[in-house]
C-alpha cells in the first residue's frame, strides 16, 4: 500500500506533558482518513507537526515519501489545510483573501472562481468576510484549502459550528473529493458519528497514543451486536448455562451471549427452556461505535 | 519568494489604516509646527528673533515631536500588522504554506519600513512646504531638511524590529502596546538618556553633537536586532 503520511514515534512534549506519544501513523493514498479522539488527546497537535506549523520533539516525519524536516516547502505545495477555527482577514472580501493566498501558491487567477465555485461562495465574492456566516467562513477556510490542488487535505474539526445543512454539504464535498480529484484526506474530530459517515479508515488517538489504526470496516466488526437475556432466576440460569459448557457473561440479572449466531442463540434458550427458567426476553443490543470509541479510549492498553 | 509575499502583505494592509497613519505622522508633526508659528498673532515674529538662523531653529522645532510621531508610529503600524495575522491566528494559515517563516518576517519587517521610509519622504516635503510658507528665509537648507526627515527614521529602526519581534510573537498585544507606551514616555524625555539607549537615537542627540553617529547605530543595531526577531519567530511553534 502506497502511504501519504507515515510518520515514525512522533512525539511532541510541551514542558513535562506529553501531547503526542510516539505515534505511528499510515494514511494510505486516496482513502479519507478519519483521526479520532476525545478532545485534547493530541490531534491538533498532530496536525500542527503535519503542517510544519510545530516542531516535533522527536520522530520523523514523511509525506508523499519526502522528510517534512528537510522539504517542507515542496511538500506544503501540495498540501491544503483547514486547522481548528478558520482563518481569514476580516477586512478583505472573500475574493481577496483567497488572492492574497493565491499570489503565494502562485496558482492561476481562475482558479480563485473555480473554488468559490466548489463551496458556493460565488454569489458572496466580494462582500467582506467580516459579514459572513460562521458556515460562509468555515466553506472560504476550505476554498482556501483547495486553492492550491492539494493532493493532501488536512481539515481539523471542519463541522464545528455549522449548521446540519452545513455539516452534509461538507460531508458531501469531502467524499468527492478521493474519488473525483485524487486527493487524499485526514479529517479529524471528536465525534465518532462525524468520521462515520465520511472516512475509510480510522485512526483513534487516546492521551497522545495511537490505539487503533484500520479500515472503517474493521472498526465496525469490534461494534458487534451483543444477545441479552432476561430469564427468571437469572444468576442460577448462568450457572447451569455454565455447567452445560455454554459460557456467557452474568451482569445485572441479565446474560449476555458470547456465541451470536442464530444457531447458538436457538441452543440457549433451548437449555434454558429444558431447564426450567422462563425466558422473558431475548433482545440484541447494538454496540454503536461510540460506545466502542469510549471504550478504546476508556482503556485501551488490552489492544 | 519574497516578492509574492509582499505582494500579499501590502493587499493584507488594506483597509485598515496603515497608509492613513503614514500621511497622518508627517501632517501632524509639520501641522503642530504650523500652530505653533501662526496660530497666536506674534508668536512667529517672537520665535524668529529667537535664532540667528531661522531656518535651522524651525527644523528643530519640526524634529522636537517627529522621534515622538516614529517612536507612536513604530507601535501602532507593527500592532497593527500583528493583528492582521492575530486577529483569527492566520498564522496557522500563512505558516502551513509553501514559504519560509523567516521569508514571512522580511515582508512584514520590509512593508512597515517602507511605510516609515515613505512618512519620512513626506515630512521632508511637508518640512520644506511649510518652511516655504513661513517665510523663513530664501536660502532653503535643503541638506538640513534632510537630514531631520530621514536621519530619525534610520536612528528608529531598532525600535521598528524590536516592536515588530515583540509584537509577532506576543498573543497578548498588551505587551507591544506596553513597551510603545513606555517607550513614548523614554522619548519624551529623551535628552536625560543615556546615549545608549535605542531611545535616545531619533532625536539625534548625542554626546559627540553628531547625529550621523545616531544613523550608524541605528542600522547596525537595528540589522542585528531584526536577525534576533526573525530567528526566534522562525524557531517558535505556531499555536
Amino acid at each position: 500500500m502506497e502511504y501519504i503520511v507515515e510518520t515514525h514515534h512522533l512525539t511532541k512534549r510541551f514542558g513535562k506533558e506529553i501531547a503526542v506519544n510516539a505515534l505511528n501513523l499510515k494514511i494510505p493514498r486516496g482513502e479519507v482518513y478519519g483521526f479520532l479522539g476525545p478532545n485534547g488527546a493530541g490531534k491538533s497537535t498532530t496536525l500542527r507537526m503535519l503542517l510544519g506549523l510545530m516542531r516535533p520533539t522527536a520522530g520523523s516525519i514523511r509525506i508523499f515519501g519526502k522528510d517534512l524536516k528537510k522539504e517542507r516547502i515542496s511538500i506544503l505545495r501540495n498540501v491544503g489545510s483547514l486547522v481548528e477555527s478558520p482563518s481569514y482577514y476580516s477586512h478583505l472580501t472573500a475574493y481577496e483573501n483567497l488572492e492574497a493566498m493565491r499570489k503565494i501558491l502562485g496558482s492561476p487567477k481562475e482558479k480563485i472562481d473555480e473554488v468559490l465555485d466548489l463551496v458556493r461562495l460565488s454569489n458572496a465574492a466580494d462582500k467582506k468576510v467580516k459579514g459572513f456566516s460562521l458556515g460562509m467562513k468555515q466553506r472560504l477556510g476550505i476554498a482556501m484549502a483547495l486553492l492550491n490542488d492539494p493532493k493532501l487535505l488536512i481539515l481539523d474539526e471542519p463541522t464545528n459550528g455549522l449548521d446540519p445543512s452545513g455539516i452534509i454539504e461538507m460531508r458531501n464535498l469531502i467524499k468527492r473529493l478521493p474519488k473525483e480529484k485524487d486527493i487524499t484526506v485526514l479529517i479529524s474530530s471528536h465525534l465518532l458519528s462525524e468520521i462515520d459517515q465520511v472516512a475509510t479508515y480510522v485512526g483513534v488517538i487516546s492521551k497522545g497514543k495511537l490505539i487503533f489504526q484500520d479500515s472503517i470496516k474493521a472498526m465496525r466488526n469490534k461494534a458487534q451486536l451483543k444477545i441479552r437475556l432476561k430469564v427468571s432466576d437469572a444468576n442460577n440460569a448462568y450457572r447451569s448455562l455454565l455447567a452445560k459448557g455454554i459460557k456467557t457473561h452474568y451482569q445485572d440479572h441479565i446474560i449476555y451471549l458470547y456465541e451470536q449466531s442464530d444457531e447458538a442463540v436457538a441452543a440457549v434458550v433451548e437449555t434454558l427452556v429444558d431447564e426450567g427458567y422462563s425466558v422473558y426476553r431475548v433482545e440484541e443490543e447494538h454496540q454503536s461505535l461510540e460506545d466502542i470509541f469510549l471504550k478504546m479510549t476508556a482503556g485501551g492498553d488490552d489492544r | 519568494m519574497i516578492m509574492k509575499l509582499l505582494a500579499t502583505d501590502f493587499l493584507k494592509i488594506k483597509r485598515k489604516g496603515l497608509w492613513f497613519l503614514t500621511i497622518l505622522g508627517p501632517l501632524g508633526v509639520v501641522l503642530l509646527q504650523w500652530v505653533n508659528y501662526e496660530l497666536v498673532p506674534g508668536r512667529r515674529e517672537w520665535l524668529l528673533q529667537r535664532s540667528d538662523d531661522d531656518w535651522l531653529f524651525y527644523l528643530q522645532n519640526v524634529n522636537s515631536f517627529t522621534p515622538l510621531a516614529l517612536v507612536l508610529g513604530i507601535t501602532i503600524l507593527t500592532s497593527l500588522a500583528a493583528s492582521i495575522e492575530n486577529e483569527t491566528n492566520a498564522w496557522k494559515q500563512l505558516i502551513a504554506l509553501p514559504i519560509s517563516k523567516m521569508g514571512v518576517f522580511l515582508s512584514k519587517f520590509t512593508v512597515l519600513a517602507f511605510l516609515l521610509a515613505i512618512a519620512s519622504v513626506l515630512l521632508f516635503f511637508f518640512t520644506w512646504l511649510l518652511g516655504i510658507y513661513l517665510d523663513l528665509g530664501a536660502v532653503i537648507p535643503y541638506a538640513q531638511i534632510a537630514t531631520f526627515s530621514f536621519y530619525p527614521y534610520f536612528a528608529s529602526l531598532p525600535l521598528l524590529a524590536l516592536h515588530l519581534w515583540v509584537a509577532t510573537v506576543s498573543n497578548n498585544q498588551g505587551i507591544p502596546i506596553s513597551l510603545g507606551v513606555i517607550g513614548f514616555l523614554f522619548t519624551s524625555y529623551s535628552f536625560k538618556l543615556p546615549d545608549w539607549l535605542p531611545w535616545k537615537w531619533p532625536s539625534l542627540q548625542n554626546q559627540w553633537d553628531e547625529p550621523l553617529v545616531n544613523v550608524v547605530l541605528g542600522i547596525c543595531v537595528g540589522i542585528i536586532l531584526y536577525i534576533i526577531g526573525m530567528l526566534d519567530f522562525a524557531r517558535r511553534d505556531v499555536k
